[in-house]
């Protein structure tokens, strides 16, 4: 739990990534932003799924703010995950960043195509990374203006 | 065959020239002959004629004589001398008659003469009369009388006058006999030289004829024995056809390529060794002229198949070519087995099949390679950043150093690979050619290159640039790491580069970045195009060495050239030729050809 001064309650990310070391890398960008965060982590797509469902072990987690979804994980690809979310009217509203090594032009014309609500390649230098996880604070979590709740 | 015409009519020209000389030579001998034969009758006609006349006169003088004795003396027997005198006149002027028939002068005479002797045949028959029945003294009278009238004389000057005559004649004759004789002399004499010689160079020139005509004939007989040892020399079986499509002549490579022996084949259907595509041909080849058909079928080699007696097929390649002689069109096919060259294409294809998957391959594996490597390097350069920013300061002396040549060498690992994906990259992207302006991609370069433009100071310019047949992005890149180079590589001077392009040899454009900067050593020409390969240290130029070698990958990916010209410290002038047409795709062994 990382609380940010004068923001109350703390946001829910969902950070889909079966890499431990960017696991913690973005809890440490995260950190270093001072932002204040709820870093859920699952480590493939399935077990994201099941998360967003709240099946099983995972009915008592909250509804995701924002989804970082990386492409390429084991038992359930990122790009399946994506379009799972974005059929699902009960998911479809929660913003998914795609936050992936890929720069590959046909990864980022098929994550738009799923409706991916961006795309970002993950910078190779850690100044490159902090920013962008910054980035994605700056704009997703205080620029942009999302529905709340669930829609009906 | 010409020059037996020749040999001919020569033949027939000379020796008929000499012909008619000497047959003009033998009719003037013959008419010689006959001329030299009518001069003799002449001299005999002549001699009779003097005889007679003189036989004539001496009959007169006996028939004078006679009667003259009778008168006197009354004897009878001198009656049987003038009985025969006065015969002996008749006939001698009945011979002269017969002499003189062709010289009206000489008849003209002869009447004279005639009419004088029966004048005095008339006198002695008087004369005789008288004596018989009247006296002597009448007898004599009448003598006397006769002898007042002069006959004789006039006889004898008519005889004279005839016999002058026939003298002039005679003389007259063998004047001309002797003039015709000389001229036939001259006639023979130069008409048989002339003929002879004429014959002769007849003889000589037929001779000579002949010797080259033997020699002709020896030459051409060698030069069949050559043409002869030349088919069978050939290394292809050659095959010559009639238009009806049957073998008329073949060497001994075509026995051997289809298993026949010779005599099997003459005379056969060429359909039988050559079953599809050959026959036909000749059909179509029976519509056009053998000129038209030479002239297109000069060097065109056509791929069919052929059979062996045994039926088994092997493919071939035949040339054909049209060859016009006396019998009518033949066609010479040339006739190679091309098993051999066949096998060896198809397995250069299977090598070049072979590579070109090995080359991708490699490709493939550069790229994976790279790509594969980022993702552990990026955490080991991300935790030993993450390391630094944290604990600098907080550790010993040595475990900051340590931490910093840590971060410092997964910074420069992670400069190679992303070089190396980007060269592995270039070229191997989806690239959309055509035509487009190469002014834009050089004012795009320069945008991308603002920053270390103004930094330096940099001045560039350029020329017109043409229109080309290239990638945009690929050709903006290029232009990228040229000037970058220039401004990168500069000398003590504001750094400048000159863009320019001009039209080469074969259509393709040729550019051209010149700086001012630093230059480079000759020896380093090649070296400086090869991936990874630097000219000088870190401490002094930031980099890997990737940057040329992606020029020279994204220029040789279009069938084009790179090339440097430079000489140190007195700048460098980088050119690249690019094709004006089209450029090939997937040429596999340029692509990769600095991998």
């Amino acid at each position: 739990m990382e609380t940010l001064e004068g923001n109350t309650m703390p946001i829910e990310i969902l950070l889909v990534e079966d890499s431990p070391g960017d696991v913690r890398l973005t809890r440490e960008a995260f950190k270093d932003a001072r932002v204040l965060v709820n870093l859920q982590v699952a480590v493939d797509g399935e077990e994201a799924m099941a998360f967003l469902k709240r099946e099983g072990k995972y009915s008592s987690k909250p509804r995701p703010d924002i989804i970082l979804l990386d492409l390429n994980l084991p038992k359930k690809d990122g790009r399946a995950v994506l379009a799972e979310i974005k059929e699902d009217p009960k998911l479809q509203t929660i913003p998914v960043v795609i936050l992936t090594t890929s720069a590959s032009e046909a990864d980022v014309l098929k994550s738009y195509s799923l409706h991916a609500n961006c795309y970002i390649t993950k910078p190779v230098d850690l100044d490159g990374f902090l920013k962008v996880v910054k980035s994605i604070d700056g704009f997703w979590l205080s620029v942009v203006r999302l529905p709340t709740g669930i829609p009906s | 065959m010409k020059i037996k015409l020749q040999l001919i009519r020569k033949m027939q020209f000379g020796f008929g020239s000499a012909m008619a000389i000497l047959l003009v030579v033998g009719v003037v001998s013959y008419r010689s002959v006959l001329a030299s034969r009518d001069s003799d009758r002449w001299v005999g006609h002549t001699h009779d004629m003097l005889e007679n006349l003189g036989g004539l006169l001496a009959g007169v003088q006996d028939v004078q004589a006679s009667y003259r004795s009778f008168a006197l003396m009354g004897d009878e027997r001198f009656l049987e001398p003038y009985r025969l005198g006065v015969l002996h006149v008749g006939q001698e002027q009945m011979t002269i008659r017969s002499l003189t028939s062709d010289n009206p002068n000489q008849r003209r005479r002869l009447a004279t003469l005639e009419g004088l002797t029966q004048q005095e045949i008339q006198f002695g028959d008087g004369v005789i009369l008288d004596r018989q029945t009247k006296s002597e003294a009448a007898a004599l009278q009448q003598i006397r009388l006769a002898d007042g009238t002069g006959i004789m004389e006039k006889i004898r000057v008519v005889v004279r006058d005839m016999k002058d005559e026939e003298h002039t004649l005679l003389l007259q004759r063998d004047a001309e006999a002797e003039r015709r004789s000389r001229q036939t002399k001259a006639v023979l004499i130069l008409g048989s030289t002339l003929g002879l010689l004429i014959a002769a160079l007849a003889g000589w020139v037929v001779k000579r004829d002949y010797v080259a005509r033997v020699c002709a004939e020896q030459l051409s007989k060698e030069a069949g024995a050559k043409y002869r040892g030349l088919l069978e020399a050939a290394p292809d079986a050659i095959v010559v056809v009639d238009k009806g499509g049957e073998i008329v002549l073949l060497n001994v490579q075509a026995e051997k390529q289809f298993g026949y022996r010779r005599d099997e084949l003459l005379r056969q259907k060429v359909k039988n060794i050559i079953p599809e595509g050959f026959a036909e041909r000749l059909i179509a080849d029976g519509t056009r002229s053998a000129a038209e058909a030479l002239a297109q079928q000069i060097g065109t080699g056509i791929e069919l198949s052929g059979r062996r007696k045994d039926g088994s097929e092997f493919p071939i390649e035949i040339m054909l070519s049209p060859l016009e002689n006396a019998a009518g069109i033949l066609v010479t096919a040339a006739i190679r087995d091309i098993t051999t060259r066949k096998a060896a294409d198809k397995h250069l294809l299977q090598k070049i099949a072979e590579l070109k998957r090995s080359n991708e391959e490699l490709a493939q594996f550069a790229y994976v390679a790279s790509h594969d490597l980022q993702e552990p390097l990026r955490m080991v350069a991300s935790y030993t950043q993450l390391l630094a920013k944290r604990y600098k300061g907080r550790l010993d002396a040595d475990a900051d150093e340590f931490i910093a040549f840590a971060v410092d060498g997964s910074n420069r690992m992670q400069g190679l690979i992303q070089d190396l994906l980007t060269y592995s990259r270039a070229g191997n992207n989806e690239r959309s050619i055509g035509q487009i302006s190469s002014e834009n991609a050089l004012r795009e370069a320069l945008v991308n290159l603002r920053a270390r433009t103004d930094e330096s100071g940099a001045l560039v310019t350029h020329d017109v640039l043409p229109k080309i047949n290239m990638d945009h992005s690929q050709l903006v890149q290029l232009f990228q790491n040229l000037i970058g180079n220039a401004i990168k590589y500069r000398s003590a001077k504001v750094p400048t580069a000159h863009v320019s392009a001009k039209k080469g040899i074969g259509g393709e454009w040729i550019f051209s970045v010149r700086d001012n900067g630093m230059g480079i050593d000759p020896k380093h020409f090649e070296r400086i195009f090869v991936i990874f390969q630097r000219l000088h240290g870190r401490e002094e130029f930031a980099g890997t060495g990737i940057g040329l070698a992606i020029c020279k990958k994204i220029v040789q990916r279009d069938g084009g050239r790179i090339w440097v010209e430079s000489e140190p410290d007195k700048g460098s002038t980088f050119y690249f030729a690019m094709p004006e047409g089209k450029a090939p795709d997937g040429n596999i062994g340029r692509e990769h050809h600095a991998n």
